[in-house]
């Protein structure tokens, strides 16, 4: 570290986080190289609880290993890596962001890292991405207002002639604590109310005697068709907890097992926030009869979502993976410009009010996104399929209580995936692995049986998360350039 | 409208209108990429190609104290995979990490050294400038010349797919840490051994030093020691303590299973072993005794010699290689479970992650497996099934599930299974894959980049190319016609002619022959009937149900029960002996959850086109079955008793049951007296060993093969249709040929499409050179047939010919094919010859995935609750009939033959279903 940071002292400091539920984190830390003392630990956030699991000692040894090695650092500029350790010996795992960055002057290396027991290694594993995802975002706004930071002590120490003061280094702080609390919070939500990894058939709509006597079929239809869609996200909201539950259910039903660990259910009492990156949700809409649903964090999720109202069986779902994932990179950028571009700490500081105050309300379905004015964000399903419709049709023939149905929706499940994998491998061939332009998709359709576009939705929806990138390979393109023609058109 | 205050703040226009053209400002390495998959060279394929290696790989390196971090070696051994990789640097980035925190060696206040059992560590890193990231595995080795007596040694896999790495990071922990826990049992083992020469030779230099000292002292007259006595004192008295810590490490290390073994999961004969140890350690006191009578007795005789009292600690000593340190035999058994981790891991993700999901999904089909899964997933899911129910220890079996959970062949070393020495830990790998096999896999996957994969991509000039003197026959016969005779095709099948022959025929006509009608065309199979002949097909075949008595090459299946009904079963029918549970469907009886399949109605149906479907009866397997009366002229029982000539192993029964000599001995005695034959359902079992497809079976290079086959199939011939629907509905498809080579080849294409009825292999054989009895067509589904020119081939062609009613006939040489005819739309899809597919390996997952969803609507008519049941007491057996008809229309949307298939598989998950011991019987015979 430079001269201008002094390093901490001995007793590092901490942050203490009231949680309402279990916390399976046992803390989290924030940790960089110092250039002369090695790996140094600047603040630990810990649950407030009456047992310690870890003592701050511990932690900060804890904390000081992630950090190991990382003088030989080799990354591409502005990456941000993720080091997973299980150390069997301490009985911890840990995950670490490590990164390069600005402060004070210095370039270095810092880590931020989240500790768990080793007990909790097949809870987490399903959840690794959404928490990477989440702290990596954080990061690339941490390390811009590091960034910023310096040119203003540095304009200011060279206007007022003015000594730093010691705090200045710890601006960072508060921003990652604005993160690693819903994180921790959304840890403790999960060990509670995470959807099992087997379902019983018998908890869902999938149960009932006959069609529609749960909900509306083409609810139920469009519910389950979009949700395919849409990557197996989706946020069931509304008023009765067990209501939305059973759709939660049924939707899970569709998903792996791994997907499901990475699904919540709603809770009964209270509702819990929409979290980005889970795959199903289920949300209880407050006395009014409404819900508020964050729009940067919807935007931010991996997968576009199917936004399902249980009390007025709406099933309204967001644009296909290309043209979510292209959203979602320019909100991005767009936040992290005007976050580069603010002149003042009233504006930087402007991103915590957003972040805390975001709503969206999905009634109105209409927003204003990274340049795609009043765009509709949540559409209607607009593209019927047979796979879903056929599924619906048949499996309600099939005798409830015994495995039948269990055995029947595996089968759809398994047709599913292998016409998932056929389709990446009809790409992969046709396009000699991404090395030609795919042009062929009406052939594709043709030769494998998937001429209804809700079919092909489905199918490449499935495929999407296996193979990450091929809606954006396969459509990309074209997307791109109509988008850029209307924004030309948009400016004349 | 909006009440987002993040949507506002990001919504200011002119930060719309100056985002996407004016460049921000915000430096690249903050940002973000706005388009990860579509810019420059990226594509969801790209990011596997950037690494500076080709393929993923295994790395174990070594924390060495003379020259620190070190690459040891590479799985697999060749250069080619880690091309220009530096593993030094990367050696040295992943040994770096300082894993351990523990100590090792002399901790404060301890006498003694103290060996710490380290518990291995895991950790996933990357170097993405590199594009390589990587699961580490520290482990921790004892060397008795190690500072500290150990040795930091990682096993790393390293791949340029970081998700690859966190999604199968489970997996790979399991695999790793078997790998670690024998690589550490053998180092126990060679500690332990090191430590016993270590004592025997310090307890030799005691024994010299002594001896020494008492010379000494007795040539010592003068009454007090010279210093080269007080130094021999001393050196014995060094020696003295070093054997009393070398004592102590040998007991710590012999402790090791009881302190550390205990819940681990521990293959039977460890737990026994250590059981075993821990009864002697009770009952031997004392230390040095244990260690003679423990394992190290085996030992051979070991030669003591005299050594310094201190070990000498310097750099230029040679430190023990890692196969010194573990024991030659652990360390070729580590090697061997590396390699199959590297076997097992490899490839592109998304494959593996189907592969898992395809297993779990699998898991829960049993009752639809055996129709066209692959058998050795079906024998995994056997496996697992196996190891759920708690047996007795097998030594047989490998330590714990997972590695039969892998997608691919396993182990490629074979080594067997031994005991340690030190806690006498059994050890026995996974050995499923011999060299043989192993070469195969290697042949497959060197094939990917082969250039004859390019093969596969098939000229697209030949799609819908139909060869001129391809042609079909229908099966049928004009329903004004009741006398059968031989027809014109059967006239053709009997005299061998040659392929120019018969191409010489006129190429787009019909024939109408008194009995039978032989259509020849050029055309795709849904253009092959002139319209003005399409509306008396249905009479036409219907015509041809009706056999007489006593024609000459007629079969007449006989229910010997039920005469009444012989009129209407005359072909084919089984015995009619309907009870209500018969009438009833497939879920007629419940219990408990319990789900009890009565059979179906025992009438037999006779289609509207004639085909004769005859559904299996329960009440036939046991003690009655059906009957076949027939005659056969110029049945040669010679020829048929070298019916199965030359059969492969793999090939000689389905269902493993039916000695088909037994079947010729039974079917001959019924020929000689004309006397009733007992069908297979109830015919002895033998104890014949089910015998494997062959092995290769499910082995990528077959499915690419078979579907690279099966595409140029469909694409050649315009009467691929017909001929697949034969095989999906279960009607015997013989293809005839001269040259066995293609033969065989369309005929392993072809079986892909034929579902199974037994859960041990696919009915199909793919060779015959003898003429074919009956019993053939029923137990084979698919069988090549060899074309003879000589007068034994006419025996061969007569008998075709003889039961032709009963199959398909496709004449590769003269490219004909003569079936029933087919019209539904479910076979186009499956088999489209337009199909832009290139490869055989992409038409082969096409194909399981549509033939998945053919089993499904299978499984969802043999099971419907409402279907097979009558709604009330009065309900009649039309009523119930045309209420599945309906439902096979209407909900599975199944037209004309289509309807066939569906109906034919739910026959086989009945038959599979009712029976105790799947595959003990077959389907009956199909017109």
């Amino acid at each position: 570290m430079s001269t201008l940071c002094p390093p901490p002292s001995p007793a590092v400091a901490k942050t203490e986080i009231a949680l309402s539920g279990e916390s399976p984190l046992l803390a989290a830390t924030f940790a960089y190289w110092d250039n002369i003392l090695g790996p140094r630990v600047r603040h630990i956030w810990a649950p407030k609880t009456e047992q310690l699991l870890l003592s701050d000692g511990e932690i900060t040894f804890l904390a000081n290993h992630t950090l190991n090695g990382e003088i030989l650092r080799n990354a591409e500029s502005g990456a941000i890596d993720v080091k997973f350790f299980v150390l069997s010996e301490k009985g911890v795992i840990i995950v670490s962001l490590i990164f390069d960055g600005n402060w004070n002057g210095d370039r270095s290396t810092y880590g931020l890292s989240i500790i768990l027991p080793q007990t909790e290694l097949s809870f987490y594993l399903p959840l690794h991405r959404v928490c990477v995802d989440r702290l990596t975002h954080i990061i690339r706004k941490g390390r811009i207002w590091m960034h910023k930071e310096r040119q203003e002590n540095v304009q200011k120490i060279i206007l007022e002639g003015t000594e730093r003061t010691e705090d200045q280094g710890q601006s960072i702080i508060p921003m990652l604590t604005g993160e690693v609390i819903p994180v921790m919070e959304l840890l403790s939500s999960m060990k509670s109310h995470s959807v099992p990894e087997e379902i019983d058939i018998a908890d869902t709509v999938l149960n009932d005697d006959d069609i529609g006597d749960s909900c509306h079929e083409g609810f139920l239809l469009n519910a389950i068709s979009s949700h395919l869609q849409t990557c197996g996200c989706s946020v069931v909201v509304g008023s009765s907890a067990d209501k939305v539950n059973k759709i939660v259910r049924t939707l899970c039903l569709f998903l792996t097992p791994a997907e499901r660990k990475c699904s919540r259910l709603c809770e009964a009492e209270s509702s819990f926030k929409y979290e980005s990156g889970l795959f199903v949700q289920g949300l209880l809409k407050d006395s009014t009869g409404s819900f508020v649903l964050p729009f940067r964090q919807v935007m931010y999720a991996p997968y576009p979502t199917t936004h399902i109202d249980v009390d007025v069986n709406t099933v309204k779902q967001m644009p296909p993976c290309h043209e979510h994932i292209y959203n979602q990179r320019r909100y991005m950028r767009s936040e992290l410009t005007a976050f580069w571009r603010a002149t003042s700490e009233e504006d930087m500081a402007q991103d915590t009010i957003i972040y805390t105050d975001e709503s969206f309300t999905p009634d109105l379905f209409m927003c204003t996104c990274a340049g795609l004015l009043y765009r509709n964000i949540f559409q209607d399903v607009l593209h019927r399929d047979t796979l879903v419709k056929a599924f619906l049709d048949q499996v309600f023939q099939l005798k409830p209580g015994l495995s039948l149905r269990s055995t029947f929706l595996a089968q759809f499940l398994l047709v599913l995936h292998r016409k998932a994998l056929t389709l990446i491998k009809y790409i992969e061939d046709d396009t000699q692995k991404g090395k030609k332009p795919f042009k062929s998709l009406r052939n594709l359709k043709i030769d494998l049986d998937l001429t209804a576009e809700g079919d092909l939705n489905i199918i490449m929806a499935l495929a999407e998360k296996i193979k990450p990138g091929l809606h954006s390979f396969i459509f990309g393109r074209p997307f791109y350039t109509s988008v850029q023609e209307r924004d030309v058109l948009m400016t004349f | 409208m909006i009440s987002a205050p993040d949507v506002v703040a990001f919504t200011k226009e002119e930060e719309y209108e100056e985002e996407p053209y004016n460049e921000p400002a915000l430096p690249e390495e903050y940002s973000v990429p706005l388009f990860p998959f579509a810019s420059q060279g990226a594509n969801p394929w790209s990011k596997l190609s950037g690494a500076k290696f080709s393929r993923d790989f295994i790395l174990i390196s070594e924390f060495s104290e003379q020259v620190g971090p070190q690459p040891l070696l590479t799985i697999p051994n060749d250069t080619k995979v880690f091309g220009t990789f530096d593993l030094n640097y990367f050696s040295l980035r992943i040994m770096s990490v300082d894993y351990q925190a523990s100590f090792v060696g002399h901790p404060p206040g301890s006498a003694y050294p103290k060996l710490n059992f380290v518990e291995d560590s895991k950790v996933v890193l990357g170097d993405s400038k590199e594009g390589a990231f990587a699961y580490v595995h520290h482990l921790t080795l004892y060397d008795l010349e190690a500072r500290g007596f150990v040795r930091p040694f990682c096993m790393a896999y390293i791949s340029a797919d970081q998700h690859k790495i966190m999604q199968q990071f489970q997996e790979l922990s399991a695999e790793f840490s078997r790998a670690s826990e024998c690589l550490k049992t053998g180092n126990r083992k060679a500690f332990a051994g090191e430590l016993e020469k270590k004592l025997k030779d310090l307890d030799y230099t005691r024994t010299v030093l002594h001896t020494e000292t008492e010379i000494q002292k007795k040539a010592n007259d003068k009454g007090f020691y010279s210093s080269q006595a007080i130094e021999k004192a001393n050196e014995l008295a060094s020696v003295e303590k070093s054997i009393i810590e070398h004592q102590d490490l040998l007991k710590q290390i012999r402790s090791y299973p009881h302190r550390k073994l205990k819940g681990r999961d521990l293959c039977p004969g460890e737990m026994e072993h250590i059981q075993d140890q821990a009864s002697q350690a009770s009952t031997t006191s004392n230390p040095d005794e244990s260690a003679d009578t423990d394992l190290y007795t085996c030992r051979p005789a070991y030669t003591p010699k005299l050594i310094k009292a201190k070990s000498t600690k310097c750099f230029d000593k040679k430190l023990k290689t890692l196969e010194e340190l573990c024991d030659t035999e652990y360390f070729t058994q580590t090697l061997a479970q590396l390699s199959h981790i590297e076997h097992m891991f490899r490839g592109d993700l998304c494959y593996l992650l189907t592969s898992q999901i395809d297993r779990a999904l699998l898991k829960q089909q049993h009752i639809t497996n055996f129709l066209f899964e692959d058998f050795v997933e079906v024998d995994d899911r056997m496996v697992g099934k196996q190891e759920s129910i708690p047996s007795k220890p097998s030594q047989d079996r490998p330590p714990s599930s997972s590695l039969e959970e892998c997608p691919i062949p396993k182990v490629l070393i074979s080594v067997g299974s031994y005991k340690s020495s030190v806690e006498s830990v059994l050890i026995k790998m996974e050995q499923e894959l011999g060299d043989e096999e192993y070469k195969e896999v290697e042949v497959t996957e060197l094939s990917s980049v082969d250039p004859q994969e390019n093969l596969d991509y098939l000229d697209m000039d030949m799609k819908g190319s139909i060869s001129s003197g391809e042609s079909i026959e229908v099966l049928g016969t004009e329903k004004s016609t009741s006398v059968l005779s031989k027809s014109d095709s059967q006239a053709s099948l009997t005299v061998p002619l040659s392929p120019q022959v018969v191409r010489s025929k006129a190429v787009s006509h019909r024939t109408i022959s008194e009995d039978s009608i032989e259509v020849l065309s050029t055309c795709p199979s849904e253009a092959l009937i002139p319209d003005d002949f399409k509306a008396s097909y249905p009479s036409a075949i219907n015509e041809e149900e009706s056999y007489p008595d006593g024609n000459e090459g007629a079969i007449h299946f006989q229910a010997s029960i039920s005469p009444p009904e012989l009129g209407e079963s005359e072909e084919g029918s089984v015995e009619n002996t309907p009870s209500q549970i018969d009438s009833s469907c497939c879920i007629g009886k419940e219990s408990d959850g319990q789900l009890v399949l009565p059979s179906t109605p025992a009438h037999t149906h006779s289609d509207e086109d004639g085909v004769v479907s005859s559904p299996p009866q329960r009440h036939r397997q046991k003690d009655q079955g059906f009957r076949v009366d027939f005659s056969m002229e110029n049945a040669n029982p010679s020829s048929r008793d070298n019916s199965c000539e030359g059969f492969p192993a793999y090939e000689l029964d389905p269902s493993h049951l039916l000695a088909s000599r037994d079947i010729s001995k039974t079917s001959l005695d019924n020929y000689s007296d004309t006397t009733s034959y007992v069908s297979s359902v109830a015919s002895t079992s033998s104890d014949r060993i089910p015998s494997a497809y062959p092995a290769g079976l499910s082995s990528d290079r077959h499915k690419k093969r078979a579907g690279q086959n099966a595409l140029k199939f469909i694409r050649q011939y315009p009467f691929a249709h017909p001929a697949i629907y034969s095989l999906l509905s279960g009607r015997t498809l013989v293809v005839l040929g001269e040259d066995e080579t293609i033969v065989r080849k369309l005929v392993t294409a072809l079986a892909i499409f034929v579902p199974s009825y037994g859960c041990y292999a696919k009915p199909v054989k793919h060779w015959a050179s003898s003429p074919l009895h009956i019993m053939d067509f029923q137990k084979w589904k698919l069988i090549g047939l060899q074309r003879v020119a000589s007068p034994a081939g006419a025996g061969t062609l007569h008998a075709l010919s003889r039961y032709s009613r009963y199959t398909s006939i496709l004449d590769l040489d003269n490219k004909t094919l003569r079936c029933p005819l087919y019209r539904g739309t479910l076979v186009p899809r499956l088999a489209d010859h337009r199909t832009q597919i290139k490869r055989g390996s992409t038409y082969y997952l096409h194909v399981q995935s549509m033939l998945t969803q053919l089993c499904s609507k299978a499984f969802l008519y043999t099971f419907c609750h409402h279907l097979h049941l009558p709604t009330h007491d009065k309900e009649t057996e039309e009523l119930v009939a045309s209420r599945q008809a309906s439902f096979l229309k209407l909900t599975l949307g199944l037209v004309n033959e289509d309807v066939r298939v569906v109906q034919y598989l739910a026959e086989l998950l009945k038959l599979h279903y009712m029976q105790e011991s799947p595959g003990t019987s077959h389907p009956m015979l199909r017109c």
